[in-house]
């Protein structure tokens, strides 16, 4: 089944831009022009977000993580996520950092910052953490809706 | 000889045209955490969404192959506005060294996080040598 994630990516632009992600996931390398508030792709955790009739999804893709230690707060439409995680317990007992060969996890703190539709309201939010997805729903303010306007016959 | 030579680009193309349709939506390349200690070696990986149930881990001849698709969490219908996961499935793939006992691979899902323990062979492990006194 196609993805609607997939719809605002232009087909033609995907096969280079998972090699781009690819290519610099292996050199580390973040792209060097970002918005100021640190929405980079590629930055910890991943996010996707969307829009029914009547409220804002945001999902945080961050797997592995309590929910007591994720932080998230909404200032009118700017959403913040900040917490930490520790990858190192997941490889067992007595763990150490050098007996890896590959480690890709995000490992640490992170905090991102994104711009939310306008049309948020902050006192309406709820928050979900299922299999490593967070879901937040955020409800739209009442008179910035969507309305389907019927047309009458005269 | 030349037609046979066409004819056989022609299949090359029937194939390529397909080619898209199959990969239009690619997996997700999940990232991994690979630690080895001395009963064998231990990968995570971030696979956000997966549960046991759409989880599959398969092991042909040398080649360990993780693949997994998302829980319906996230609704079919949706308006997208962002999206940085563009996929609702996972794989990738890892060979195997003769010297791990693919036999007893273990495996546990928990909040998105894949762990597999896969065990050295007996015969790899390291043993503490005695050192006797003459």
């Amino acid at each position: 089944m196609m993805s609607p994630w997939l719809e605002i990516i232009d087909p033609l632009w995907r096969d280079f831009d998972r090699l781009k992600q690819e290519i610099e996931r292996v050199y580390e390398f973040g792209s060097p022009v970002g918005n100021i508030r640190g929405v980079v792709k590629g930055a910890f955790p991943p996010v996707n977000v969307g829009e029914t009739t009547d409220s804002v999804m945001v999902y945080f893709f961050v797997p592995g993580i309590e929910p007591s230690k994720i932080d998230l707060t909404l200032e009118r439409n700017q959403l913040t996520i900040a917490g930490e995680r520790d990858t190192l317990p997941d490889a067992g007992e007595g763990a150490t950092p050098n007996g890896y060969y590959r480690r890709e996890r995000f490992c640490g703190k992170f905090r991102r910052v994104i711009s939310l539709p306008e049309s948020v309201d902050p006192g309406k939010v709820e928050a979900r953490y299922t299999n490593g997805i967070l879901v937040l729903t955020i409800g739209k303010k009442e008179d910035e809706k969507s309305r389907k306007i019927e047309v009458s016959v005269s | 000889m030349a037609e046979n030579r066409e004819s056989g680009i022609a299949v090359g193309r029937g194939e390529r045209a397909e080619a898209p349709a199959k990969s239009a939506v690619r997996p997700l390349l999940p990232p991994v955490d690979v630690y080895e200690n001395d009963d064998g070696i231990v990968l995570s990986a971030d696979m956000p969404g997966v549960t046991k149930e759409g989880l599959e881990v398969v092991v042909d001849k040398n080649v360990l192959t993780i693949k997994g698709s998302m829980a319906d969490i996230i609704p079919h219908d949706i308006k997208p506005l962002y999206a940085e996961f563009g996929a609702r499935e996972y794989e990738r793939a890892f060979t195997l060294g003769p010297d791990v006992d693919a036999h007893r691979i273990e495996a546990s899902m928990s909040a998105g996080v894949l762990k597999l323990f896969i065990p050295k062979s007996e015969d790899v492990r390291p043993r503490k040598i005695e050192v006797k006194a003459g």
